[in-house]
């Protein structure tokens, strides 16, 4: 079994007087799918920069296969094998589709473009390969992002929002495409609103309210949660 | 196509080569002004062109090169050709003395910390006048370089351009533009942008270290205003913008157009001059932000090592 | 010798702050930095020279006059060049800014030349003690602290000064608030010329009066901010403050042509060391 791939141990992280992670400690195992879910402004996004090194912690502790990794650089947890997509989409725009595969990788060209096309194939994206990524539609470019966060071949893969503005075909596919990772091995982790792809995908899901981990547990069970029903609702 | 490029690339070397045997004394020195702004503006593109971190204070670098070289030819006899890269060498470790601390910071704050360093330079040659010779300037021993100078002035050139054009092509040179397109996504898929960074901007700087030593041997006499004016700065920051920033020939477009306008035009008029130059960039940032050849590019689809 | 230097570092300090608060506005509130703020306060200073030259006018008579003239040429600017850098990326903003601070600055030179001017109105000090309170400087201070003090009851009470604020935190939701933003940043770019020109005003009467005075309050201004941290208001006060002390202790210690180069270190080193200020602000 190993190390888990993810121990978070009381993260606490606030922006001036707001406080947007209070103690939030929690596990992921390999080769699953979790899921984050809470109220907006209720902290997940920033519980992700705070693993990617987007921000420092103000205290707490973050192992990636029983390593610490908070206080690392991001560019150091990315090579470790952390990927990443972001809520607001941010592909390099003036950079073509391929190049923006390609710009992650170093060693032998030939192999990282051989690499890049196949994984463009498998996004259905190869015929745009030399087309400005900034050109592209909105549901490209999320499926561009998908890909180039594959480039490195991640160990543990943060999804935040992958199912926003997507029509269903296309989240079908990406869906799909979650499961098949975690075939391999991978463990997914993914912040998410849309609740049919939370209860659909994930075997594992995690609730935040105001910074706090309120809730944890499969999502049959997590839907019927009180405390997780007020946070949504109000009392 | 890339056969009759190739073909016009040589033919041009070669006019440049032999013209001296047939140009006039005026004309030598003309272009050998002409190849220095290509080096410079050249120069200045592969670190604010390429990674966006708008380098206010690059005229340092050529100052510090002047200084160097004239100083070691002045008080230690050291011939011409190994001042200028000993001017090189101390641009690269300027480079690497601002670069360090300041390139962590984000861009504006990298940009204005360039901003200071002028004023902070021209103080510290004040300072050490023993040396330096103050604000009462340097005078070299006369010497008539012109024509090595101009050769060695048009390699420089000639090598920035190519530099350039490595880059562009290369996944390094992808990586650069991705600081420019987005800095946080590119460290997020785990680009070093601080090395990056830093490496662009000492490369940046050795082709100006090397410029100023030269410029400083071809004029025989140097003083603080003359090699660190801010003019210079805004020349090469006109010139890359109109050229176009981020391709290779941007530059060198912008450097021909400009110097040749300037010649014809503007020297009658010296006291519009900066004036007339901070219009163009203010009408180029909010009308033609990419430049000639980049909006050439974008619209017909150029290859990026344009 | 201790004590004069703080009385200096303090009377300057004041107008580094006002001048500096500017600037911070400019920049908290259209993530914009103005390096043309430099040159406002030129102009001010040759608005007030020209009011005193031509008119014998009290030369602190003449500070609601320059900074209505720099207001309304702030609005102009804003109107004309600069809110079309808003959203742009930081690049066009600092390039478009440097672009007109250069033509400012050329215009300067071509309209009043390069001779240095001087408004000799108020010399001398008034001793207390050991220390000598240069006359000029003391009125500057009080001045510049008045002026400071309006600001910030404005930005406090007021509606459009709530606004102001509003903006600054964040935009998208100022906006859901009903406040017209586009009529904020005019504002904004407005009051921060008028304050740079209050600065140009008031520093007439102390030191030579040339085109390219102003270049260096870009940085210093900038550098207060940095102190205090973006966007933290008040932060810039205490920073124009701090700035003046070291830069009168480092006269002290070092020669008068290294203090720049001490501001310079500083700089890097606080930039380096505490990039959210030393009173803790917003990162960009």
């Amino acid at each position: 079994m190993g190390a888990p791939v993810l121990e978070i141990d009381g993260l606490r992280k606030s922006f001036g007087g707001v406080t947007a992670v209070n103690g939030v400690s929690l596990t992921l195992e390999a080769g699953r799918i979790y899921g984050l879910i809470g109220p907006n402004g209720s902290g997940k996004t920033t519980l992700f920069n705070c693993i990617t090194g987007l921000e420092r912690r103000d205290a707490g502790r973050v192992l990636f296969q029983g390593v610490r990794i908070d206080g690392l650089p991001p560019h150091r947890i990315a090579r470790m094998g952390i990927g990443r997509t972001f809520q607001i989409i941010r592909v390099f725009p003036e950079l073509t589709a391929l190049e923006n595969l390609l710009v992650v990788t170093s060693g032998d060209r030939a192999a990282a473009e051989r690499r890049a096309q196949e994984l463009l194939a498998f996004v259905r994206l190869d015929r745009l390969k030399d087309e400005y990524a900034g050109n592209l539609s909105y549901g490209q470019q999320k499926l561009l992002e998908f890909a180039r966060v594959l480039m490195r071949d991640p160990m543990l893969v943060l999804l935040d929002e992958p199912a926003a503005g997507v029509n269903r075909t296309l989240l079908n596919e990406l869906l799909d495409a979650v499961r098949a990772l975690r075939d391999q091995g991978k463990t997914i982790f993914l912040v998410e609103h849309d609740m049919k792809v939370v209860m659909g995908l994930c075997e594992l899901v995690f609730v935040l309210d105001h910074g706090e981990k309120i809730a944890e547990g499969p999502p049959g069970v997590i839907q019927a949660d009180e405390r997780v029903i007020e946070a949504y609702f109000g009392r | 196509m890339k056969r009759a490029a190739l073909l016009l690339l040589a033919a041009l070397g070669l006019a440049l080569t032999v013209y001296p045997l047939y140009g006039t004394g005026y004309g030598v020195r003309a272009m050998l002004q002409l190849f220095m702004w290509v080096a410079l503006a050249g120069s200045w593109n592969l670190i604010s062109g390429l990674t966006g971190y708008v380098s206010f204070g690059h005229v340092a670098f050529f100052g510090v090169g002047a200084y160097t070289g004239a100083i070691l030819i002045v008080r230690a006899g050291w011939p011409w050709p190994a001042a200028a890269v000993a001017g090189g060498l101390a641009g690269i470790l300027l480079a690497l003395a601002i670069g360090w601390p300041c390139l962590r910071l984000k861009g504006p704050y990298f940009a204005i910390a360039m901003l200071g360093l002028n004023e902070v330079l021209r103080a510290l040659v004040s300072y050490f006048e023993g040396l330096t010779g103050g604000g009462s300037g340097l005078s070299l021993p006369t010497l008539d370089a012109t024509f090595p100078i101009y050769y060695a002035m048009g390699g420089l050139a000639a090598a920035v351009t190519g530099v350039t054009y490595l880059v562009l092509t290369s996944r390094f040179g992808l990586r650069l533009m991705t600081i420019r397109e987005d800095e946080v996504a590119a460290e997020a898929m785990g680009i070093d942008t601080f090395r990056h960074k830093l490496l662009a901007f000492v490369l940046s700087a050795v082709a100006p270290g090397i410029a100023g030593a030269l410029a400083a041997r071809d004029q025989g006499y140097i003083e603080p205003i003359s090699v660190f004016p801010l003019a210079t700065t805004i020349t090469m920051i006109v010139m890359v913008l109109f050229g176009g920033k981020g391709t290779v020939w941007g530059p060198v477009l912008g450097a021909v157009a400009l110097f040749v306008a300037q010649e014809a035009v503007w020297a009658r008029y010296p006291y519009v001059h900066p004036l007339l130059f901070g219009a163009i960039i203010v009408a180029v940032v909010l009308l033609m932000p990419r430049g000639v050849l980049g909006l050439l590019q974008l619209r017909y689809r150029l290859p990026r090592a344009i | 010798m201790l004590g004069q230097v703080v009385v200096s570092g303090l009377l300057v300090g004041a107008l580094y702050a006002m001048v500096a608060l500017g600037l911070a506005l400019i920049f908290g509130v259209m993530r914009i930095i103005n390096i043309a703020h430099g040159p406002l306060l030129m102009l001010g200073a040759y608005v007030t020279y020209f009011l005193y030259q031509g008119f014998g006018l009290n030369p602190y008579l003449t500070v609601p006059v320059s900074m209505a003239a720099l207001f309304l040429v702030g609005l102009a600017l804003e109107r004309t060049l600069v809110f079309r850098v808003v959203d742009a990326p930081e690049l066009s903003s600092l390039l478009l800014t440097f672009g007109i601070s250069i033509a400012l600055v050329n215009a300067a030179q071509l309209a009043f030349t390069s001779d240095l001017r001087a408004v000799e109105y108020l010399t001398g000090a008034w001793v207390v003690g050991p220390i000598a309170f240069s006359k000029s400087r003391v009125v500057a201070f009080v001045v510049a602290a008045a002026i400071t003090a309006l600001v910030f009851l404005f930005l406090t009470y007021t509606r459009p000064g709530k606004a102001v604020r509003a903006t600054s935190q964040s935009r998208e939701v100022a906006m859901v608030c009903g406040v017209n933003v586009g009529r904020v940043y005019l504002l904004t770019f407005g009051l921060a010329s008028a304050l740079a020109a209050a600065g140009g005003s008031l520093i007439a009467v102390i030191v030579a009066i040339q085109p390219e005075m102003g270049q260096i309050w870009t940085f210093k201004s900038f550098l207060v901010i940095v102190l205090g941290g973006a966007g933290n208001y008040p932060g810039a006060l205490v920073g124009g403050l701090l700035l003046g002390l070291v830069e009168q202790l480092a006269s002290l210690l070092l020669t008068a042509q290294l203090s720049e180069v001490v501001a310079y270190v500083l700089l890097v080193l606080v930039l380096l060391l505490r990039p959210t200020g030393l009173l803790g602000g917003r990162q960009t």
